[in-house]
């Protein structure tokens, strides 16, 4: 029995797979001060529903995946570790300095940012390293140990040591590594080229700032995790998801924790990828774009030619605000728009959706908690898309008359229209800034959403995806049955995995084939020694190597993956040059074919596979009552409209729906226009033809 | 024929929702093709500065939406540019793109290449033009900079002048063009690969507005274009009302160059408001005539760094376009620095030093004529930090030239916030990047020894401007790096607004291996060795308020985070710290009461 958790900032979802392979969906409050008390109660609320004590469906686990944001969190609320960092003498302001750039250029009320580290945790000590490796200048020992006295006498917990150029030449960090073990035992230190081997000092300096901080946090809460879990009879394996869409044990992901801050998200592709494929019988081989709706932000990531791109512009925070981790993690494109996001009309009659949001509490007005604002969910209610008596499969009463209030007075009024225009004009502005946040990360990363499949995820996914799905000319939305707990369910099937990097600038042109070659080798290495260590028990293991290239004097690189190729001779460097050159087309519509290409960065990837056979499918309650109800619901263009509400579970496999329709779950309801057609396939999935 | 486009009169009525709808997609248009162009430029000045901008422009030649360009490019320019388009080409056929860089139709100026693209629907008719500016590495100019400040006319510029000239028909580039280009242009090939990347973000913005008339259809668009403005308008008028009725004349002074024939040029602006009409208007005709130098502004520059200077003061969420534009009465002068210069003038520095000078002139007087509102000065541009540098990289045996960005001025502080800490100067508004000093190191055959603010730079006030940063860069062994600025701020530092100071100025010089100091002018191209270590500190920016009236905790965090002295909060600051770094407040209002 496998137990997949994801701790969210709403409800901590859980996913049991039994020894059958059947699901079974959790959700319990998630608990922000001790968030492994959230995760063992929702395990208790699976032992209740099995008839079992904690301890019994705890001994029959063998496999405990978890997702967790308490990194992430910890990192917004300031609550990481005091932490120094220790640089080049003369750029003791790289966290400061950053990279520059800013959304708002008229927005004077905008406080700079400060700096990861503060200036006065900094310390720069004599050394320096040139472009080619070389040394100019040696460590003085003698600034490394007046730092070390200043960190002590600071009482500083962790420490973060980036020196320019230390990815071409690491010998003054690892001298730097050990003043530390010897003047600072049991201090915790990252070092930039170990971390991150990427060039851009910020970046580099950034990940390893934010890695170092959260060390001393991130061990306890692993450590306190395993424990409990342990306490309460658990025998079996501990793995956590990590922000590249993979899961590594807890205790090995301790060491490097900048990898689980964006665990949970990152699982949603794999989920994605994998529910969006398994019914493509005639074997299109599309691609994918999984969007997950939560209550506040909707995330939307891709699966490109059956791989979850990467990016190195992960955020914490608002993009040149917040802190970028600089650290390869799955590309999601977040916006604040859900079911929470308010609608308001601004002093020149403009209708707005969002970025402000009512969240949980106090909610659209429809929860009755005192909200008096109009949200995406109000409009739905007023719409008929959610029925107030049937909200979560009735666990909660909504207020249908308390949505139409606020409707009419904060947006039909102002924009003179009527309640159900304004209704449908929330849902569809709240649509069109969806659409947006897809189309922002399909044009990074060269994905054309006319020929790709839409996965809707996330509870609230099922009110507006088919929009969506209309206003992108998606080919085919997919709502899979564990829509609702995605990234649990794609925890269920992740691989263990881990990337290691190295950075290497070589030319196409004057080509270092036997540098590129040592280093593969030595990638391959590292490789083969997770294998050994963590994969051990695997059913099947890869290592696939890519680039991240671009042409000459381009700074932006693109991922091109190395297929089936181990060592690189003229032929395999012509093939990643002709593949560079295609991506470059598919990305940009055009491509240079006289240039040279430069490769800047080298990964491998490992994966374990530790399942042998397909996920599991959801336990159901069984009905036959197909047509539950009808109703009126609203529809822009065709007015009021009655509707069949139908009941997911009872819906017959493969036979074909039209619209317009709501198909309802305990989890989720999901809305069908008028002129589309729906079916419910083999697996589960509920496909949808916009 | 775009002749038939005057007859495209709105028939169509959106409501607040529609409106909304289309304003995301059309910046949707933008910011596609700005992605585009970030990601595949060639040059630093492109891709790592982002020294450009995409923009839409209506049939009559309108600006439509500013969003995420760089505001010296695209408040006016795009509109003047695409006047002159239809001018010269009365025929405007489907699959046509021009060049456009002519300061004196409209272009910014000769180093921003612009690619006009009209959006042309099947019957020939004409109805948005999409606009890619990008500040290129080099133009060919006789000199290697793209910022000419002793120039004493374009012909001693020397850069090919393109006044909306057909470089695409059909799709495809007239090779007539581009080989003239390569033939002046240093780095042929990076230029190439930049003009390459400009035609794709165009074409992707030419796609993307024809999508849009197949979903809503043309006279749908053409309906939101006069009602989107219109609806600026109100929220210009808005938020002209929230300020009193004033009239203030403020200067800004840049300082003298040889070009300037050694004198400063002081820039007078004079603003009035009449909120009552929800208006504002600025003179700038009462200004000294053009000089035989390349600081003269180009009549793009002047409307759109007085705009900088408006919007830069007011409620920053009212839309910059055409609608809003509305609002602003500007006044100026033929053969004017800041008016209209013509030809020959040179203007190849014009998006910059003077400019600059304009929009704070502007931003100091709203700031006397409304407590609470404008901007102090933001700190100048173009000291060596920020330079052209060119030669050949002995590790390759390369030719390169490239603007360098590795480290820019502050941003002057506002009623509300203290200064922008990368402003690079106030056309730019914070949105250019910097250069990590790694790729610096890889692209270019120098060594950057020290990056790091200097410590009391920062204009004092209630709040404080950004400070200013220390640069110290050599050339690797065996290279010659010829280094070519054009630094304003060294005289006249960056003042400050509604009693906050002046902030430090920029400051230049050579270090010998021995010590020994030579000082650099203020517009030079220097050739550096690894004998000598190039200092460039840049100016940081003015303060807002009294510095006596500052938040006592935010002198604390800048003290102990080492931006302030001690000795500083206490004289300027009037704010009482012990050498522990611990605030006295009691001591802070005894002193700030003996202050009054």
């Amino acid at each position: 029995m496998r137990f997949a958790t994801d701790t969210g900032g709403t409800f901590t979802d859980l996913v049991i797979e039994d020894d059958q392979g059947n699901l079974h969906m959790y959700k319990s409050p998630t608990t922000p001060n001790d968030p492994v008390a959230g995760v063992l109660n929702a395990l208790q609320v699976a032992a209740d529903d099995m008839g079992l004590s904690l301890d019994a469906l705890m001994s029959k686990g063998d496999t405990f995946i978890h997702g967790t944001t308490h990194a992430l969190n910890a990192i917004i609320e300031g609550q990481t570790a005091k932490t120094a960092f220790i640089t080049t003498k003369g750029h003791k302001d790289i966290l400061l300095m950053r990279e520059g750039g800013r959304l708002e250029p008229f927005n004077h009320a905008q406080q700079y940012p400060a700096p990861y580290i503060p200036r006065s945790l900094s310390y720069a000590v004599s050394e320096r390293i040139h472009a080619d490796g070389n040394i100019q200048e040696s460590l003085k020992e003698s600034d490394v140990l007046e730092a070390i006295e200043a960190i002590k006498s600071n009482k500083v917990e962790a420490v973060s040591v980036c020196l320019l150029w230390s990815v071409v030449n690491p010998t003054h960090e690892l001298e730097i590594a050990k003043l530390l073990e010897q003047h600072l035992p049991g201090i915790p230190y990252s070092l930039s080229h170990q971390l991150n081997p990427v060039m851009r000092e910020y970046r580099r300096a950034s990940a390893t700032s934010i890695d170092a901080s959260l060390k001393p946090l991130m061990s306890s809460y692993l450590g306190g995790l395993t424990e409990r879990l342990r306490n309460a009879n658990y025998k079996g394996r501990i793995l956590v998801l990590t922000s590249q869409g993979g899961m590594l044990d807890a205790e090995l992901l301790a060491q490097t924790p900048i990898q689980v801050l964006n665990s949970g998200p990152a699982m949603a592709p794999v989920a994605g990828g994998y529910y969006g494929s398994v019914d493509d019988i005639e074997g299109k081989n599309r691609d994918i774009i999984v969007a997950d709706t939560g209550g506040t932000t909707y995330d939307v990531s891709l699966v490109r030619n059956g791989v979850i791109p990467l990016t190195r512009e992960m955020w914490i925070g608002k993009p040149y605000l917040g802190h970028i981790t600089g650290f390869p993690s799955v590309d999601i494109t977040s916006v604040g728009a859900g079911g929470g996001s308010i609608a308001w009309v601004d002093a020149g009659g403009i209708l707005h959706v969002g970025p402000q949001s009512q969240g949980a509490k106090p909610g659209p007005a429809c929860y009755n908690l005192g909200g008096d604002k109009a949200t995406v969910t109000d409009a739905a209610v007023a719409l008929g898309y959610i029925d107030p008596d049937f909200f979560l499969g009735g666990k909660m009463q909504l207020d249908g008359e308390a949505s139409k209030r606020v409707i009419q007075q904060n947006v039909a009024n102002k924009l003179g229209i009527s309640l159900l225009q304004a209704s449908a004009a929330i849902i569809k502005l709240a649509t069109e800034n969806m659409a947006q946040a897809i189309i922002d990360i399909t044009v990074n990363q060269g994905v054309d959403p006319t020929q790709s499949v839409l996965i809707g995820g996330g509870g609230a996914a099922g009110l507006n995806s088919i929009f969506i799905a209309r206003r992108l000319d998606c080919p085919e939305l997919i709502v899979p049955e564990v829509g609702a707990t995605m990234s649990a369910a794609g925890a269920t099937i992740a691989d263990l995995s881990a990337d290691y990097h190295r950075a290497l600038f070589v030319r196409s042109n004057d080509f270092d084939f036997e540098s590129a070659n040592i280093l593969l080798s030595e990638l391959y290495s590292q490789c083969q020694a997770f294998i050994d260590a963590s994969g051990q028990d695997s059913f099947e293991q890869s290592i696939e190597f890519s680039v991240e290239a671009r042409y000459e004097n381009q700074v932006w690189e693109i991922d091109i993956p190395l297929s089936n190729i181990l060592i690189i001779g003229v032929d395999e460097l012509n093939q990643i040059v002709e593949e560079f050159h295609r991506s470059h087309e598919r990305l940009f519509s055009f491509s240079d074919p006289n240039s040279a290409i430069e490769i800047v960065n080298w990964s491998a990837k490992v994966r374990c596979r530790l399942r042998s056979e397909h996920a599991g499918r959801l336990v159901e309650e069984q009905s036959d009552n197909l047509l539950m109800t009808k109703r009126k619901t609203y529809f822009d263009g065709y007015g009021s409209v009655e509707t069949p509400i139908y009941r997911f579970s009872a819906m017959p496999i493969d036979k074909i729906f039209k619209g317009p329709a709501i198909v309802e779950s305990p989890f989720t309801s999901i809305v069908v226009d008028p002129v589309a057609t729906f079916t419910r396939s083999l697996t589960g999935n509920l496909i949808i033809k916009p | 024929m775009s002749s038939n486009t005057k007859s495209l009169a709105p028939k169509v009525t959106l409501d607040g929702s529609q409106l909304s709808i289309l304003n995301t997609r059309f910046e949707g248009v933008s910011k596609k093709m700005s992605n585009t162009l970030l990601r595949t430029g060639r040059s630093g000045v492109l891709n790592r500065a982002r020294d450009f901008s995409c923009c839409v422009v209506t049939h009559n030649n309108e600006l439509l939406n500013a969003v995420e360009s760089l505001p010296i490019h695209v408040l006016s320019g795009p509109d003047l540019m695409a006047k002159t388009m239809i001018a010269y080409h009365p025929t405007l056929k489907k699959g046509d793109a021009f060049l456009h860089n002519s300061p004196y139709h409209g272009c910014s100026h000769a180093a921003d290449h612009s690619i006009l693209m009209p959006v042309i629907d099947d019957k020939g008719l004409h109805h948005f033009t999409v606009v890619a500016k990008a500040h290129q590495a080099d133009i060919g100019n006789s000199i290697p900079t793209t910022y000419f400040g002793d120039a004493k006319d374009v012909y001693q510029e020397g850069a090919l002048i393109f006044p909306a000239t057909k470089v695409l028909e059909n799709y495809h580039p007239i090779e007539d063009i581009v080989r003239m280009c390569k033939m002046r242009i240093r780095v042929p090939d990076q230029w190439h690969g930049d003009f390459m990347a400009m035609i794709g973000a165009a074409r992707i913005g030419e796609q993307e507005i024809l999508k849009l008339a197949e979903e809503f259809g043309w006279d749908t668009l053409h309906a939101f274009e006069e009602q989107w403005f219109n609806y600026s308008e109100t929220l210009m008028d808005a938020a002209l009302k929230q300020l009193p009725e004033g009239y203030f004349t403020a200067t800004s002074t840049h300082d003298a160059m040889e070009g300037t024939l050694g004198n400063e040029v002081k820039i007078q602006a004079e603003v009035s408001i009449d909120p009552s009409e929800g208006t504002v208007s600025v003179d700038l005709s009462d200004n000294p005539d053009c000089l035989p130098c390349g600081l003269n502004v180009s009549e793009a520059c002047v409307r759109t760094s007085a705009m900088i200077g408006i919007f830069n003061s007011i409620d920053h969420q009212v839309p910059k376009n055409a609608g809003s534009f509305r609002r602003i009465q500007l006044t100026l002068r033929e053969n004017c620095i800041v008016g209209i210069p013509n030809h020959p003038t040179s203007c190849s520095a014009a998006t910059t030093n003077v400019s600059d000078r304009i929009a704070n002139a502007v931003q100091i007087a709203i700031s006397e004529i409304a407590e609470g509102y404008g901007m102090a000065e933001i700190g100048s541009n173009l000291p060596p930090s920020r330079g052209v540098f060119s030669g050949i990289d002995p590790r390759t045996f390369g030719a390169f030239i490239n603007q360098v960005f590795l480290g820019s001025s502050g941003g002057g502080a506002s009623p509300n916030a203290d200064g922008w800490f990368h402003y690079s100067h106030a056309g730019n508004g914070g949105m250019g990047f910097i250069d990590s000093v790694e790729l610096a190191e890889l692209y270019q055959p120098i060594i950057v020894n020290h990056r790091e603010i200097v410590r009391d730079s920062e204009g004092a006030g209630r709040y404080r401007g950004a400070p200013s940063k220390r640069i110290e860069f050599t050339a690797i062994k065996g290279a010659q790096v010829d280094v070519a600025f054009v630094t304003d701020g060294i005289d006249n530092p960056p003042q400050g607004a509604a009693y906050g100071e002046s902030s430090q100025g920029a400051s230049q010089y050579l270090v010998d291996k021995q010590g020994v100091i030579s000082t650099l002018g203020n517009s030079e191209v220097t050739n550096l060795t690894s004998e000598y270590t190039l200092v460039s500190v840049t100016c940081g920016g003015g303060g807002y308020g009294k510095a006596t009236s500052r938040e006592p905790k935010r002198v604390l965090l800048d003290v102990i985070e080492g931006v302030v002295s001690l000795q500083k909060a206490k004289d300027t600051y009037a704010v009482h710290i012990s050498e522990q770094l611990k605030l006295d407040e009691i001591a802070t209002e005894q002193l700030r009461r003996s202050y009054r």
